[in-house]
């Protein structure tokens, strides 16, 4: 694991949880200190998408027990930056469409939706 | 050029290096990661969301070049959007990564560019990315 989705893990502020059937959420906090902080930007510390996106894979990871693999975003809305110590609610919900694994995802703040983005899993390796 | 002149990421989350070559609408930078790169595993495998950041700064990287030939400081930029990105291979620390990017469309600070990390004669991740770039030097 590196050290972005160590850093990730330990900003996590809750259980993971479950709404409904399909639904896994979670609370994090980024505390100033946090990695993905760093140099993005220094004195104007915004949570990078890439970070957001990650946070998404690594939950769905550790939630279902098994390593994914990244294979597309297929689209992706980031419509509010997140500061730090802001308390980060991250919720997906994963199907299966034409037998691809998708996974719908939700980052909000205070009840106001930050980012929303559609990514496409494989558990398979690329060979190489 | 090097990258830190132009853009204002820095260290760690700095993933570009350099920027090789500029032409209309577009450039290609270099990238090559250290394994102590956060974005690195035991292995030294990047993290695959590490090629959607590589095209955000590439363009950062390009404006930032084409700013600089103006007179104006590099400015930040803020990845808005994305629309099919794809990643078909992998990389590792000491890789040497190209990105290559294109500007679709742009309109006030906003930006529509198509993007592709290469690694030697393989496309890994191509796509496109929305973003907003501050124009005043912010």
């Amino acid at each position: 694991m590196n050290a972005l989705r160590r850093g990730i893990r330990a900003s996590a502020a809750g259980d993971i949880a479950r709404t409904g059937k399909e639904t896994v959420v979670r609370r994090y906090r980024f505390a100033p200190g946090f990695i993905g902080f760093s140099g993005h930007f220094p004195g104007n510390p915004i949570l990078p998408a890439i970070v957001q996106v990650c946070a998404v894979v690594s939950l769905a990871e550790e939630e279902g027990g098994k390593a994914l693999r990244l294979a597309a975003v297929r689209s992706a809305k980031f419509l509010s930056p997140i500061r730090p110590d802001e308390e980060v609610s991250i919720r997906y919900r994963r199907r299966v469409d034409s037998g691809e694994d998708i996974c719908d995802a939700t980052l909000s703040v205070a009840g106001k939706t930050s980012a929303a983005f559609q990514l496409r899993f494989a558990e398979e390796e690329i060979p190489g | 050029m090097p990258a830190s002149l132009l853009i204002p990421h820095r260290t760690p989350m700095r993933l570009v290096d350099t920027l090789l070559s500029v032409h209309e609408g577009g450039g290609v930078t270099e990238s090559v990661l250290p394994p102590t790169s956060m974005m690195a595993d035991g292995e030294g495998r990047l993290d695959e969301v590490t090629f959607m950041e590589m095209i955000a700064q590439s363009y950062a990287a390009f404006k930032g070049y084409m700013g600089l030939v103006e007179g104006k400081p590099a400015g930040e930029g803020f990845l808005v959007g994305v629309r099919r990105l794809e990643i078909t291979g992998r990389a590792y620390a000491g890789d040497r990564l190209l990105t290559s990017i294109r500007t679709g469309a742009s309109f006030g600070g906003f930006a529509v560019v198509e993007g592709g990390v290469t690694r030697g004669d393989e496309t890994i991740a191509s796509g496109i990315i929305k973003l907003w770039l501050a124009e005043d030097g912010r």
